[in-house]
């Protein structure tokens, strides 16, 4: 145990000294940053100023309409315009409009003479559209009810106080004790959880195989082994590395919370982490499912970085402790609307999902204890087989050079005395 | 005496290969003993054996007296022959660090790894990073690490391989030094003339086994006195002497194989009297000599 210590503290000491941590410290919020703001940049594009025509061959129910619109579209920035009434062929003038994008798009109401049938077109340039079908849908049902409504008499006021939409709160149970949820911050925090815990194991369990690489084709192996043995040599890596990572998740943490109850981040709006959701609760699950996640990835990399000769061979095995994870990131949106779904239970329970996608329903719904309790407990079991794999491997493999091990022949060595 | 290291029937087989087949040796305090043999013999599989970073597949390893346990490696040095440093870190650290791993503390390993240094002439260098260093001296560094706990049993797979005169044999006066403070030390090598200048004990191994084993004195007096150098000036005509099994001549010198049980003397008469001799030695054959006919017959049985 005091060589894995000594062999952990160099590791630690050598990689917090190295220009390459400080790089990546400052360089990957940066990145993340960026990552994020393109992602919101393109979402305010996209809601940039729009013209759209609402025609119809009944002109009450299109001016009805257009005022439906507008309120729905608060905050957008919009303008409509009415074109009624008019008849169907007379729309080859819209269309042309929208072709050389005089108009972003229109909505066609047209009403069957002496029924109540009522047919809607929404025709735009691209796919994608301003409000969304529901919205609109909703804007026409409103629109057809007030003119109804209009026609049989009844007061502006009657009108207004009928079709006012209800406002849905959205409350979570969380101990016995329901409380409002932000779902939209809350999703954005439970994001930026699972891609850190993403990043940051992928990002360290390379790192291990990597280092372990350079050490066993710089023959540094050779000659600790002759002091310590091949476990300790394997643990007090990754215990280093792992320390490394804590400590940068810190200082970003640190820095987060720092510019979280700074003015300038209050003037932005954006309120202090628990308008986000992130209870203690789950800042402590996502800091031990980052310990366990990493141990399991980094064992499995440090044994498979055995095996291999030269830092360009690592690559061929990254697939294995990505693609895992990628499947939770995936299905993020799925998980985070049914959080409850057996499928979703039986993904947050599989060792190797665990950590992103129980980070992912903890952020949707208070997950019941005993899932907890069970993932945890499964974690540290399967962690604890990884490594006793990975070190009977990595005990061997450190000592082999020239051809990569085969499959069978990585079998024989688990075998080894 | 309690032997340092004994080694008793001991074999190790790789996947098909028979690395080691039943191997015995001993070796005593205060003994430099050398391990020989051709690339592939098995003289790296057996010294892994012996500092437990392999375990025999039959038979026994003892250190000090003892079976063979990790306890005992504290007082063992063990130099690998592919061996490498941290790159990135500094010569004193490093040597720090890798006393700290064989027990000794922060600062005995400190105080230790000066003494060392300035013992070697490598102090200026103590402060650079390792990757900064000619390879001669990153062999320094390693020497050091190997002797910086002060072991009792010092192992070196191939010490003097890529070094310079000079350097090699600075470090084969301390390997003399400490022997002579009572270390038992063993070493392999290809390199024969370095054997026989230091060993005072071998042990040949050819595919896996020994072949030839003992004290070097021993070793070669099972050899007849058979090899004669002579620098002469004039005929040389005394080549087709009846006792000369073959020769290889140079410009006034030649070294000739006598027949066995052959007569020097008169050979030397012969000589004598039709050049002028300048000297006439009858040698024994050199462990070279001894290790390309030992292996020799072996590869052709």
């Amino acid at each position: 145990m005091h060589e894995a210590f000594l062999i952990a503290r160099r590791e630690y000491v050598e990689r917090i000294r190295s220009r390459a941590f400080r790089i990546s410290t400052v360089l990957i919020p940066f990145a993340f940053a960026f990552i994020f703001g393109i992602g919101a940049l393109s979402g305010k594009l996209s809601s940039g100023p729009k013209h759209i025509v609402v025609a119809s061959n009944d002109a009450v129910l299109a001016e009805s309409e257009r005022a439906e619109l507008m309120a729905a579209g608060k905050g957008a920035q919009l303008s409509v315009d009415v074109r009624a009434p008019i008849a169907e062929p007379e729309l080859q003038t819209l269309n042309a409009e929208v072709d050389n994008k005089r108009l972003d798009g229109y909505l066609w109401l047209e009403v069957r003479p002496g029924t109540r049938q009522l047919e809607a077109t929404y025709t735009s340039r691209g796919s994608a559209d301003f409000l969304g079908k529901d919205r609109m849908q909703d804007s026409i049902g409103h629109a057809l009810v007030r003119e109804e409504l209009v026609k049989r008499g009844a007061t502006s006021e009657e009108v207004r106080a009928l079709l006012t939409d209800v406002d849905l709160k959205t409350l979570q149970v969380t101990n016995g004790k329901a409380a409002t949820a932000d779902a939209g911050k809350g999703f954005w925090s439970a994001y930026l959880m699972a891609f850190m815990l993403y990043f940051a194991v992928v990002f360290y369990g390379v790192n291990v195989a990597q280092s372990v690489v350079a050490e066993k084709t710089s023959r540094v192996f050779e000659v600790l082994l002759a002091s310590a043995r091949p476990e300790s040599l394997m643990l007090g890596k990754l215990l280093g590395v792992g320390a490394v990572g804590l400590t940068q998740m810190a200082v970003w943490i640190f820095f987060i919370l720092l510019l979280s109850s700074s003015s300038l981040w209050m003037n932005l709006g954006l309120g202090g982490l628990a308008a986000y959701g992130v209870t203690p609760l789950r800042l402590i699950f996502f800091v031990l499912y980052f310990l366990l996640g990493f141990f399991f990835y980094s064992s499995l990399s440090a044994g498979l970085g055995a095996t291999v000769s030269q830092e360009s061979e690592v690559q061929q095995f990254n697939m294995l402790i990505v693609l895992p994870q990628v499947i939770g990131l995936m299905l993020i949106v799925y998980i985070l609307s049914n959080p409850g779904a057996l499928p979703v239970v039986l993904l947050s329970l599989f060792p190797p999902c665990t950590p992103i996608v129980m980070t992912l329903r903890m952020a949707a719904m208070p997950v019941p204890a005993w899932q907890l309790a069970l993932s945890l407990v499964l974690m540290v079991l399967s962690t604890y087989g990884m490594a006793l794999l990975a070190s009977r491997i990595y005990r061997v493999g450190i000592l082999m050079y020239g051809k990569r091990p085969t499959l069978p022949e990585m079998l024989r060595w688990l075998r080894y005395s | 005496m309690v032997p340092i290291v004994e080694l008793a029937h001991v074999s190790k087989a790789y996947e098909q290969k028979l690395a080691v087949r039943d191997l015995n040796l001993r070796i005593e305090p205060g003994t430099m003993f050398g391990l020989l043999g051709p690339n592939g013999a098995g003289k790296t599989s057996s010294i892994r054996m012996m500092v437990g970073i392999t375990i025999p597949d039959s038979g026994a390893v003892s250190l000090f007296g003892r079976p063979f346990t990790r306890e005992s490696l504290k007082k063992v040095g063990y130099l690998p022959e592919e061996r490498g440093l941290y790159r990135k870190m500094k010569v004193m650290d490093q040597l720090i660090f890798m006393g700290q791993l064989h027990g000794l503390s922060a600062d005995a390993a400190a105080s230790r790894s000066r003494a060392w240094c300035e013992r070697l002439m490598i102090l200026d260098a103590a402060q650079n990073k390792t990757e900064e260093l000619s390879k001669g001296m990153q062999q320094k560094i390693q020497f050091i690490v190997t002797l910086l706990h002060d072991p009792e049993l010092i192992i070196m797979d191939e010490p003097f391989a890529g070094l310079d005169p000079v350097n090699a044999t600075l470090l084969q006066d301390t390997l003399v030094d400490l022997k002579k403070s009572g270390k038992a030390i063993l070493f392999s090598t290809h390199r024969m003339d370095q054997a026989e200048k230091l060993c005072d004990e071998i042990c040949l191994i050819h595919g896996g086994q020994a072949v030839l084993t003992g004290r070097m004195r021993e070793v070669k007096s099972r050899y007849e006195r058979n090899r004669v150098l002579i620098d002469f000036e004039g005929e040389d005509a005394f080549l087709s002497h009846e006792a000369i099994a073959e020769y290889k001549q140079y410009p006034g010198h030649v070294e000739i194989k006598l027949k066995d049980h052959a007569d020097a003397q008169a050979l030397l008469r012969a000589a004598e009297q039709q050049a002028k001799i300048y000297r006439f030695e009858l040698v024994e054959p050199s462990l070279e000599e001894i290790f390309i006919q030992t292996v020799g017959e072996k590869v052709d049985a």
